[in-house]
């Protein structure tokens, strides 16, 4: 298990990260989230102990990281946002090279390199320079070397950055096989992604935690706002009145002209899903007008995440608040 | 500890670096043999390898920086030193590590330039003995300046950069001596003291002439021990306010 007490980073003046704690239980993917700047990665370096903390204690596997740095570190396989490869070694003669840091043993080390290289699919290019290797394979072989010696504890900061659609999947899955005997902390820019491996996430924002909860509890507690879609064929503002007013529907937040009498309907539900989506089909048929389609949206992981982290209500638009992240995100980096 | 030495000495061998850096050295090693032969005719002027050995040290300052320049500075620029600082090793262990093989390096070059007096002995007289103290003066002379470029990487994270500080610190150290004798120094005997106190090429001189004096020894490897104990306190010192 992996305890994170009261972690607090400050640059000069800058408090980068505030006061975080969280555990990371045995067996578990622990998903790390938040905009750029919020302190991930400088979280990330502090419970690997490569960036000293200003406050508070990290331990892993019993071991404090910064009162016994050498056996703490022996339980941890880290795998930065840039991976950490000599771009002037052949993959091989790299792990090789990891793995003497990471103190396996002479006669273990060619089964482990092997071990590693099959599990993330670079035994093909084991004697290619690293310097000649694509983004992707770069980043498989940083990821090589964090699971050499079979930590228990895996850091992966954005482990699949970099990597195609079919390696994404593979990443994924590997990820999820190595939970059965690991800990892993693993932080994403993509929602979908962590809701497809974590057990847990933890959110963060400008240094602060915002939640630390399961997907589904996340999910459940962000407010019973369900969105409809609905496309019709037929008059524009008839179709407004009737979706506006049958009873469980909140509000129309977007309505798009799709061109030949088709129109899009956007609206926030918050009475019962199946009961209101019935009634507006009946009512809509029954002034004649036509429906394509019609279905809702779940609140998903990502407005979720945008709820937490811009606490300003979800009542605009989705995209109009995850534009303003980025805003605020660009806005933070200037400052920087 | 014996992996980073491992794969340092690799990196230098497998590559090209090494063995331009020892050719350039034999070259230097060349032209200086070369100038002290046509001092031959002079009055008073008696060709020795110590006088070489002695020579060669100011052409020395060019050199070690090259060797030394990458040490942590590519660390830092590759992004490799996460990978160094959350592995069970610690700083010290990674010091020695990389400080033992550019020493490596520099023992090869050593050996390599033996070539000049096994050919003279084949040919003329060589005297041994003084000989033996050169390249034991030698030895420590390098085994000083790779320390301080050592440290010099440390602070840089442009090997460039690294390698023209380091030959800044190296010439200094090499003309401390000159310079605590000059006249406007010398009107300060308090300050004369203390500059002579660091002047590494007297003590250099005594090894050419054949001496071993223990107190030398001690002065060089005083110097060796400050440069790496600085080396990781400049590390550490960093991680401490990086932002």
């Amino acid at each position: 298990m992996i305890t994170i007490e009261n972690l607090t980073k400050y640059y000069g003046k800058n408090r980068a990260v505030n006061n975080i704690s969280f555990t990371i239980n045995d067996n578990e993917i622990l998903g790390f989230l938040g905009p750029n700047g919020a302190g991930k990665s400088t979280t990330m370096n502090m419970i690997a102990g490569f960036l000293p903390m200003s406050a508070g204690k990290v331990t892993i596997c019993g071991s404090d990281v910064s009162k016994e740095p050498v056996k703490a570190k022996k339980n941890l396989g880290y795998l930065p946002e840039i991976p950490p490869v000599y771009p002037d070694m052949r993959v091989r003669e790299y792990l090789s090279f990891c793995a003497g840091l990471k103190r396996i043993p002479m006669a273990k080390k060619s089964s482990e390199i092997s071990r590693v290289m099959k599990l993330l699919k670079i035994e093909d290019v084991q004697h290619k320079l690293i310097k000649n290797l694509s983004k992707g394979y770069k980043q498989r072989v940083g990821f090589a070397q964090a699971l050499l010696g079979d930590p228990k504890f895996l850091i992966l900061d954005e482990p699949t950055v970099g990597l195609d659609p079919n390696q994404v999947a593979e990443v994924r899955e590997l990820i999820k096989d190595l939970k059965k005997d690991h800990s892993i902390i693993f932080s994403s820019h993509i929602l979908s992604e962590v809701s497809a491996v974590c057990d847990r996430v933890v959110i963060i924002n400008k240094g602060d935690i915002k939640a630390v909860d399961t997907i589904e509890n996340l999910e459940r507690s962000s407010g019973s706002d369900i969105v409809l879609h609905v496309k019709i064929k037929g008059s524009k503002t008839k179709a407004a009145n009737i979706i506006e007013l049958t009873q469980g529907v909140k509000e129309i937040t977007k309505i798009d002209a799709e061109g030949n009498d088709f129109f899009s309907f956007t609206a926030l539900i918050n009475g019962g899903e199946d009961e209101t989506k019935t009634s507006i089909m009946t009512q809509l048929l029954n002034s004649g007008i036509q429906i394509s389609e019609i279905y809702t949206d779940k609140p998903d992981l990502e407005s979720v995440f945008v709820n937490i982290i811009n606490s300003r209500s979800s009542k605009s638009g989705m995209e109009e608040l995850l534009d303003e992240i980025s805003a605020e995100a660009a806005e933070k980096k200037e400052e920087d | 500890m014996f992996s980073i030495y491992k794969k340092e000495v690799q990196s230098f061998f497998y590559t090209p670096f090494a063995y331009i850096l020892t050719a350039l050295f034999m070259f230097l090693f060349t032209f200086v043999i070369d100038g002290a032969l046509g001092d031959l005719n002079k009055p008073d002027f008696q060709f020795t390898f110590p006088e070489v050995f002695y020579r060669i040290i100011l052409y020395f300052i060019f050199l070690t920086p090259i060797l030394t320049m990458r040490t942590f500075a590519d660390e830092r620029k590759n992004g490799t030193e996460v990978l160094l600082m959350t592995s069970p090793v610690n700083v010290v262990q990674i010091i020695i590590g990389k400080y033992l093989a550019n020493l490596t390096v520099f023992l090869f070059m050593i050996a390599a330039s033996t070539f000049y007096p096994i050919f003279t002995a084949a040919h003329g007289e060589v005297v041994m003995g003084q000989l033996l103290c050169a390249y034991v003066g030698f030895f420590f002379w390098g085994a000083m300046y790779i320390a301080l470029g050592q440290l010099v990487s440390a602070f840089v994270e442009n090997s460039i950069i690294a390698a023209v500080i380091g030959e800044l610190i190296m010439f200094i150290v090499l003309f401390i001596d000159d310079f605590s004798m000059t006249d406007f120094i010398a009107q300060y005997p308090t300050l004369q003291g203390f500059l002579y106190a660091f002047a590494a090429q007297p003590r250099f001189a005594y090894f050419s002439q054949g001496f071993i004096r223990l107190s030398d020894i001690v002065f060089f490897l005083s110097a060796v021990l400050v440069a790496l104990a600085w080396n990781y306190i400049v590390i550490e010192k960093r991680r401490w306010k990086r932002g």
